[in-house]
């Protein structure tokens, strides 16, 4: 018994808050001004908090004498004809739960990313694969019609539901006129935003989309050539940079530009020594992996964050404009920025003089004082007398090398480099240089990763680690966060 | 000040005689008790009925005008005693709320109210919150109704029947002197659809016609009358609601040319039935099919009659019922059984005993049942085997690589929510003290047993943290730490919680997080709200309190509670200091801290439209939001392992060196000003700045904001001058 006709289901995921409702109820008046039935369900409950939400629609045509359609409250495997995801993770879901069929069922998704709190948390780049993500839906879609809608709808000044309002429409799989979807929208608030994002989602997805995956192209631009010398230091520096292998040559030049503005030319110069030295125990084979990541690793913790450091950059020049820029504020409107600083007494004594640094960190007394006068404050960035202490404090570059701090850096950087050079094996030099990915961030967490960086060298120089792999294992179990016990887990294994 | 506003589909209630009414189901079940001349509503919220207990709140004009009566229930115990009006008196009165769980708090009023019997009509609608979508333990009304001897309907999920059924049950109710659940799974709440309305009915008695007060002592619960209570249950209420079963054919036998099989489905699964049945080509899509069914629109009592009539002549036949025991396929059996009727009966052998009946597990079950029928073949447009295959069309290894990559999207805590400092502090604080034991509750500071916070070890029920901190807090190496919303704190933890522990000498520490709202369940008012919120965080704190309002401090007091604070949650330091020196201190007794912080949501849609209109009537607004700087950042992402607020997100780094994402604050942020406080509060960087827009700003504002310009400008270019020159 198959007569009547087939209803046309279609599945909405999205996230809490992007507007899956107001989608869902637009949905609805189209079919219902189409002359269609529309059975709407959707799964409320703590989904609005952040979370994946699903809402399912059946569509069917009204027939004049028949009764009502029996339609289905539960999206099922094999049984959807569009699925339309707000972002790219979660068309990923839809694939993953069986929603997509390949003989079935059109897929339209924006291809952005809403990161996810997993993704979020990590202490380096846990953020999921999206070209997998978007092949796979490639793969598995009957058609898949993908854009980033998210960038699309922020032009038009709205929200992504009107987006995806508009690639259903245009990409034909509804049997509604666009002008049915058009007074949709007129009818309900922010009408002219939703219209304008509307139309040219709707354009876009009646072109299919950017809809061609293509996985296998790379994603990486033209190859990297040196500039040519602008400046007396480029003139003396540039030239040592080109004889090193071509393939560190982007990295080296970066580290060599930031170091020379973090400091002066010669602190390049030592820079370049070092990567000099990673090249003579690198090869060709390796495509000189072990210096790229050296020369990287090496850069950032040479500009490392003092406070003359921080100063610096919170005088950058261009500075003003990209916080104007991404608050989305023109240049007529006043900003107050207030900046959250918190100075503890070891910051401020790694600006003293080694001996008079060291002696402040011993006194518990002085400690107790300048602590006491420090602590958390805020700052407002944009005044005149605020500016000028920033200067002063980041004038204080000049005398760096004579301070505690650079002392203390430069004892972990150099038995950092030591540990490489003398490792012998190029599989646990090239773990050991990954680590230098572990230096990070400020104060006690800065103190917790370098910490826990000079345990593994330590560790490395004694001969009790020796293998590459215990070096990765560790390292990623010291990646873990703040608590310690991952990072005592692996080392407990370790004697083991 | 709900969550979601029904303002304008309340217009609909309105809606006379023959008009099309289309909508939400819990809109049409709102409409179905103005049609059924309801004296009395009430109910506790909860999903998936928040919405009804909204509806209802949103429509109290139209309810006044009928002279029904509304409450807004303490909780479902309150709800449940309201049916005690029915029992004397011929009043329609209906209550709501969240099943199981609401269900289980009402269980002591509804006992006696099933005991007593009833006069009017007694309806609780229940939000059968089972399967996916649900936020509690998977257990089933079903029982209740049961060893109650309520009547559970479970009609099926199409506008028309679940408007028909409620008028019809109050019917039922009436004839057989019986107390009815009404049973609505959480798609079905929120399904939409059509259906002819018909005139609203006011009550035959309200606060316009008042009833004679009247006494029948032999309807109070107290020996003798239980024993004649329990004996009327079987011998009169039982038969009686069965004849007006079969006489008002609220169950439907639907005819199909495979007579030698049957399916009985509950009235809630009978679409997912004959979808499944469609896409075997045994059904069309207007009901009509080839396998005969019989829909359980009352899923209590069976009505032995009629199963005998259905199956009598059948080889086969399928019960299908979500969730286990499986009370029905049992109550079948023992009827066919009695009867000596030897069909044989499929259920729960073939189905999953455990969650819902999805398409893809009742097509999978029917086609199970389809192939095992003996006689005449019926043909299947998919073998088992073929259904089976439906289910993941993706290869085992593209699974596994999706699964792996795909990242998790748990609940957690809103932008801005005033309960993420607070777990910030006790965060903080457990690094310091060492690792803590919490009793938590329900609410939305559940989700502070998930990741960032990961704080919670036990949730025992809606306002039973404290009390469930009881047996526990003398064997552990701290004082007691136990959290309750102001919701769980009005509904139950007062007396359970506060008023007992003090009593026993309880000395752990109990922390309220006073929000103004009941906010998990959609932002309902309680009555420790003040409106506009009294809260120390809030734009407008010297608007007067609401009338009547009732503190929990007071409420503390009143129980007994000698050490109380009151901390702003997004204070965090002051918080650490308060909570530190609760677990700290050698003074005896309860400590109680309430956490104070308007609900971010409700706050929003409060403020938000006030800014707009005080911006666009010119006058000097400074709105904030928080800035993450790129340059300073090195993407450790501390920041977000300690609040884990949705708009601290991440991005690509500026730096060409830098691999790992750098913290960023998209522009969902409504500057509250938590991430910043955490900075300073963990020592963790100082990439986070406040920035404070000023709009239509005053002369004073531009002439210094240009003076400041213009000397920060003329500074910036010998920066530049310089900066060419350290450059290559």
């Amino acid at each position: 018994m198959s007569q009547g006709g087939q209803t046309l289901n279609l599945l909405i995921a999205a996230l809490g808050g992007e507007g899956g409702g107001v989608l869902t109820n637009w949905l609805i008046e189209i079919a219902d001004r189409s002359g269609w039935h529309c059975q709407s369900t959707s799964l409320a409950g703590v989904a609005q908090r952040t979370g994946a939400t699903i809402y399912y629609l059946e569509f069917m045509e009204r027939i004049a004498g028949k009764s009502q359609p029996v339609m289905s409250l539960f999206p099922a495997q094999g049984d959807i004809d569009v699925a339309l995801t707000s972002e790219i993770a979660e068309a990923g879901r839809m694939v993953s739960r069986g929603f997509i069929s390949p003989d079935k069922t059109t897929l339209i998704s924006s291809d952005h990313r809403v990161f996810g709190i997993t993704e979020k948390t990590h202490t380096g780049d846990g953020t999921a694969d999206r070209d997998l993500i978007l092949s796979m839906s490639g793969r598995y879609a009957k058609r898949f019609v993908h854009f980033d809608m998210a960038e699309m709808v922020k032009r038009h000044g709205t929200v992504i539901s009107a987006g995806m309002l508009g690639a259903v429409a245009g990409a034909g799989v509804l049997p509604f006129s666009r002008e049915a979807f058009e007074q949709a929208l007129a009818n309900g608030k922010g009408a002219a935003a939703n219209l304008s994002a509307f139309s040219e989602a709707f354009d876009c997805a009646a072109n299919g989309g950017v809809g061609v995956v293509n996985p296998g192209a790379s994603a990486e631009g033209p190859a990297f050539v040196l500039p040519q010398p602008t400046t007396a230091i480029g003139e003396e520096l540039l030239p040592r940079i080109e004889v090193l292998p071509p393939a560190v040559h982007e990295v080296t030049f970066q580290g060599v530009l930031k170091l020379v503005e973090y400091q002066d030319a010669a602190y390049a110069k030592t820079y370049l020594g070092h990567v000099e030295q990673f090249v003579a125990m690198d090869s060709e084979a390796s495509g000189f992996q072990l210096t790229r990541e050296g020369a990287r690793w090496l850069a950032l913790w040479m500009a490392f964050e003092d406070i003359p450091r921080v100063a610096q950059l919170k005088l950058r020049p261009t500075r003003d404009e990209m916080l104007r820029q991404e608050i989305g504020v023109t240049e007529a409107e006043p900003l107050k920025v207030s900046e959250y600083f918190h100075p503890r007494v070891e910051e401020v004594a790694s600006l003293l003089p080694r001996r008079l640094g060291g002696a402040l960190l011993k006194s518990s007394l002085w400690r107790k004082a300048v602590n006491n006068t420090l602590g958390a404050r805020q700052l407002r960035t944009d005044t005149i007398a605020v500016t000028l202490a920033l200067r002063f404090l980041a004038s204080l570059r000049h005398v760096r090398r004579h301070m505690l701090g650079f002392h203390h850096e430069w004892r972990m950087i150099n038995a950092w480099l030591d540990a490489i050079l003398t490792a012998g094996d190029p599989v646990l030099a090239r773990e050991l240089v990954e680590c230098g990915r572990m230096v990070k961030g400020y104060g006690s967490t800065r103190h917790r990763t370098t910490t826990r960086l000079m345990r593994i060298v330590d560790g490395v120089k004694s001969s009790e680690i020796v293998s590459a792999e215990t070096v990765s294992q560790l390292r990623s179990a010291a990646m873990q966060g703040e608590e310690e016990e991952p990072f005592q887990a692996a080392l407990t294994a370790l004697s083991h | 000040m709900a969550e979601r506003s029904f303002v304008e589909e309340v217009k609909k209630l309105r809606s006379a005689q023959g008009e099309l009414f289309k909508g939400e189901g819990i809109l049409a079940i709102t409409k179905a008790l103005l049609q059924s001349g309801v004296s009395y509503v009430g109910g506790y919220q909860g999903s998936p009925i928040s919405h009804l207990m909204d509806v209802l709140n949103d429509a109290q004009d139209i309810l006044g005008e009928l002279g029904v009566h509304f409450e807004a229930s303490g909780s479902e115990a309150t709800a449940a005693a309201m049916l005690s009006a029915s029992i004397n008196y011929p009043l329609r009165g209906a209550v709501t709320w969240k099943s199981t769980v609401g269900t289980n708090v009402a269980s002591d009023a509804l006992s006696n109210l099933a005991s007593a019997g009833v006069t009017g009509g007694a309806m609780v609608i229940v939000g059968e919150d089972y399967g996916e979508g649900s936020s509690i333990m998977q257990e089933r009304s079903y029982a209740f109704a049961m060893k109650a001897q309520m009547w559970l309907l479970d009609p099926r999920p199409n506008l028309t029947s679940i408007v028909d059924m409620v008028e019809k049950g109050f019917e039922l109710s009436e004839a057989s002197n019986t107390p009815i659940f009404y049973m609505m799974r959480i798609r079905g709440c929120h399904v939409t659809g059509e259906f002819e309305a018909r005139d609203n009915v006011p009550p035959a008695y309200s606060n316009k016609a008042p009833v004679s007060p009247y006494r029948e002592p032999e309807k109070i619960i107290l020996p003798p009358f239980v024993y004649a209570q329990e004996r009327e249950k079987i011998a009169e209420r039982l038969p009686a609601a069965i004849n007006f079963i079969k006489q008002q054919k609220l169950n439907e036998f639907f005819a199909g040319r495979y007579e030698q099989v049957g399916i009985i489905t509950c009235g809630g699964s009978y679409n997912t039935v004959i979808r499944a049945l469609e896409r075997q080509g045994l059904a069309d899509v207007y009901g009509n099919s080839d396998i005969p069914i019989y829909c359980l629109n009352v899923a209590y009592p069976l009505i032995p009659d009629e199963l005998v009539e259905f199956c009598v002549g059948k080889q086969q036949v399928l019960v299908l019922e979500e969730g286990q025991p499986e009370y029905i396929e049992q109550g079948v059996q023992t009827i066919l059984r009695r009867q000596d009727v030897q069909t044989r009966v499929f259920g729960k052998d073939i189905m999953p005993m455990a969650g819902e009946y999805t398409g893809q597990v009742m097509l999978e079950g029917i086609t199970r049942f389809l192939e095992a029928c003996s006689g005449a073949a019926i043909p299947l447009q998919l073998d088992s085997d073929a259904v089976k295959a439906l289910e993941t069309p993706v290869s085992e290894e593209d699974i596994a690589e999706l699964m792996s990559s795909l990242p998790p999207r748990p609940a957690g805590l809103c932008t801005g929510c005033p309960e993420r400092p607070l777990f910030s502090a006790i965060k903080q604080l457990q690094a310091e003290l060492g690792p803590f034991h919490i009793s938590s509750d329900i609410g939305c500071h559940s989700f502070a047993t998930a990741a960032p916070f990961n704080l919670g070890n036990t949730i025992m029920g809606y306002g039973l943290s404290l009390a469930s901190s009881s047996g526990v807090r003398h064997t552990l190496p701290h004082k007691a730490i136990s959290i309750m919303g102001d919701g769980g704190f009005w509904h139950n933890g007062l007396s359970s919680g506060v008023t007992s522990a003090v009593f026993n000498g309880h000395d752990g520490l109990l922390i309220i997080i006073d929000n103004g709202y009941s906010a998990a369940t959609g932002g309902q008012d309680i009555p420790s709200l003040v409106e506009p919120n009294l809260i120390a965080t809030t734009l407008d704190a010297d608007r007067p309190k609401r009338d009547q309002w009732q503190p929990i401090e007071d409420a503390c007091r009143g129980a007994g509670v000698k050490w109380l604070r009151t901390v702003s949650t997004y204070n965090i330091e002051a918080m650490k200091d308060t909570l530190r020196s609760a677990l700290t201190s050698a003074e005896p007794g309860l400590k109680v801290v309430i956490a104070e912080g308007e609900c971010m949501l409700n706050r929003q849609r409060r403020v938000k439209p006030m800014i707009k209109q005080a911006i666009s009537s010119g006058k000097r607004v400074e709105k904030a939001r928080f800035y993450i700087d790129p340059e300073t950042c090195t993407g450790d992402h501390g920041c977000i392992r300690i609040s884990g607020c949705p708009s601290l997100t991440i991005k690509e780094n500026p730096d060409p060196l830098r691999l790992d994402p750098v913290s960023h604050v998209d522009n969902s942020c409504v500057g509250c000003g938590v991430c910043g406080t955490n900075a300073h509060s963990a020592v963790l960087c100082p990439s986070f700045a406040r920035v404070n827009v000023v709009h239509n700003p005053t002369a004073l504002d531009r002439v210094l904001d240009g003076f400041r310009r213009r000397v920060r400008g003329w500074l910036r270019n010998r920066d530049r001058q310089r900066l060419e020159r350290y450059s290559l």
